[in-house]
């Protein structure tokens, strides 16, 4: 489904040439969700943003159903980390999840019940017609990922999405994402710097060493696929591979 | 006690006024400049030299609104376009525009197109350079929202670039209207006929002083009052920058 290949990246300015990126490969296979985890700084949003076709990769490919991508596929959706930035300012909840949809030429009446749904599935049914300035930053947060989510894509791109909410709020957020991905077998590229969740909700955990940056170890998570937040959590294979993880990033760090 | 506060200094200037008012020719009573002024401006010259100011004012002031938006969000798009042209439009900026009425004066006579054309020559500058400015600055993360769900093209236009650069667009759009009014008394100094302008030049060469002075006064009000219109205009498009508080930052 997705395939990254050698794929190197340095951001280039005058008299600077900042190496990102070494070297990932990397493949993610239709409706797998993998989990991206790495030390800050090691170009986890420079990865999410060459997969995005936001950002033009400076050597090897990224290749979505075997097209190399060059631009913003169509039915793909990121959820950025700078999650505030990403919203309109101009425009209500309901507008900001709904103009992507509008773009995509939904009719108003499936238009109407997927703004509705995502924003009832994030919680944020009573906040549709606020500003995003009117919001906490937990919950632009959890606009951005009713937006995603409205908009019904094939790959879903998310960076740090639950950086801003509280614990309880994660917690429903990751099941959230966890049923979304069942449900509508979403090929999901997750980041996040909470090796927890990424052991909770990946199929994979891939950890990626610091800068300049290559994939330290591609981790299978073997635990049971139905995963519950109180009895995963509690498996003795879920602390040993949390540990694992753990252990893996203090490697990349020290390596600095 | 809003409505005080607001004609207290207003009403003392109008006292000082009065007091020192007779003690020359040149500077009559307010009382005699208020008869001037209903006599007249509530008299054919309504219609025959203030709504034609006002006209020729509105329409060179919504031409350069339409230049300026519609040549500044190109140029604001593109770097290259940007480098090129920008060294230009500062200098024409800074040409003071009451300087180019002789010259266009040569180019479109001295009717309603060149009154107008001097209008737009001195307020498009602001409104362009503005715009320029807002649409460079466009948030990069909305930039990349919007090529991640597909708004491109005219939704772009509506949706992205022209809200994102509105606050710089109305700060243009206020600049301009302030240089606006002084081009429309200035183009009508030149060789004219009519217009609140030539009204007030002729009055001032007749010796009308209270006449002179009641027109002065009137471009005093229309300031006032155009500027609190465009105030109300843009506390409505900008409702969400305000309250965003990006205003205040
Ligand atoms: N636009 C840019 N120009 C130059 N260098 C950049 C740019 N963006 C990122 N970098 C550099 O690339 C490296 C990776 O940045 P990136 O934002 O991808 O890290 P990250 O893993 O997402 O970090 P974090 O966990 O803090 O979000 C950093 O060293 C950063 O300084
Ligand atoms: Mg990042």
């Amino acid at each position: 489904m997705l395939e990254i290949s050698a794929l190197n990246k340095a951001y280039q300015s005058p008299g600077r040439r900042v190496e990102a990126i070494r070297s990932i490969t990397l493949g993610v296979g239709a409706g797998e969700l993998v989990c991206v985890v790495g030390p800050s700084g090691c170009g986890k949003t420079t990865l999410l943003r060459c997969v995005a076709g936001l950002l033009p990769a400076s050597g090897g490919e990224v290749r979505l159903d075997g097209v190399p991508v060059t631009g913003p596929p169509p039915r793909m959706a990121v959820v950025f980390q700078e999650y505030g930035r990403s919203l309109f300012p101009w425009m209500t909840v309901r507008q900001n999840v709904e103009l992507p949809l509008k773009e995509k030429r939904v009719p108003a009446a499936r238009r109407r019940e997927l703004v509705t749904g995502s924003l009832e599935a994030v919680g944020l049914a009573d906040a549709a017609d606020a500003h995003p300035w009117q919001l906490s930053g937990g919950m632009q947060q959890r606009v951005a990922i009713a937006r995603a989510v409205a908009y019904e894509p094939q790959v879903l791109l998310m960076d740090e999405p639950f950086a801003a909410v509280d614990a309880q709020t994660r917690a429903d957020l990751e099941d959230l994402i966890l049923r979304l991905w069942r449900d509508l077998e979403v090929t999901t590229l997750f980041v996040t710097h909470d090796i927890d969740e990424a052991v909770y909700l990946g199929q994979r955990v891939i950890v990626l060493s610091s800068s300049p940056t290559e994939v330290m170890e591609d981790l299978k998570i073997d635990l049971p696929p139905g995963r519950d937040q109180l009895t995963t959590r509690s498996l003795p294979r879920f602390g040993e591979l949390r540990g694992h993880v753990y252990r893996q990033i203090q490697r990349a760090r020290g390596e600095r | 006690m809003r409505a005080v506060r607001l004609l207290a200094l207003p009403a003392l200037l109008v006292l000082l006024w009065w007091a020192v008012s007779g003690s020359s020719f040149y500077l009559p009573s307010p009382l005699r400049v208020g008869q001037a002024f209903a006599e007249t401006w509530f008299s054919e010259r309504l219609t025959d030299d203030v709504l034609p100011s006002v006209g020729r004012l509105l329409m060179g002031y919504a031409a350069a609104g339409l230049l300026g938006v519609g040549l500044g969000v190109p140029i604001g798009s593109s770097p290259r376009l940007r480098a090129t042209l920008e060294p230009v439009l500062e200098f024409f900026r800074a040409i003071p525009p009451p300087v180019l009425v002789p010259l266009i004066m040569l180019l479109a006579g001295i009717d309603t197109p060149m009154k107008v054309l001097v209008i737009v020559s001195g307020c498009l500058w602001p409104i362009l350079l503005n715009t320029v400015e807002g649409v460079r600055a466009l948030d990069e993360v909305l930039a990349d929202t919007c090529r991640m769900y597909g708004v491109r093209g005219l939704a772009r236009l509506r949706r992205l670039v022209l809200p994102g650069a509105a606050p710089q667009i109305m700060t243009g759009l206020r600049q301009a209207l302030s240089i606006g009014i002084i081009l429309m008394v200035i183009s009508e100094m030149f060789a004219s006929s009519s217009g609140l302008g030539f009204t007030i030049v002729l009055f001032q060469r007749q010796f009308q002083i209270a006449e002179m002075w009641s027109g002065i006064l009137l471009l005093g009000l229309l300031g006032l009052g155009l500027s609190a219109l465009f105030r109300r205009v843009e506390r409505r498009v900008l409702s969400w920058y305000y309250g965003s508080g990006a205003a205040r930052a």
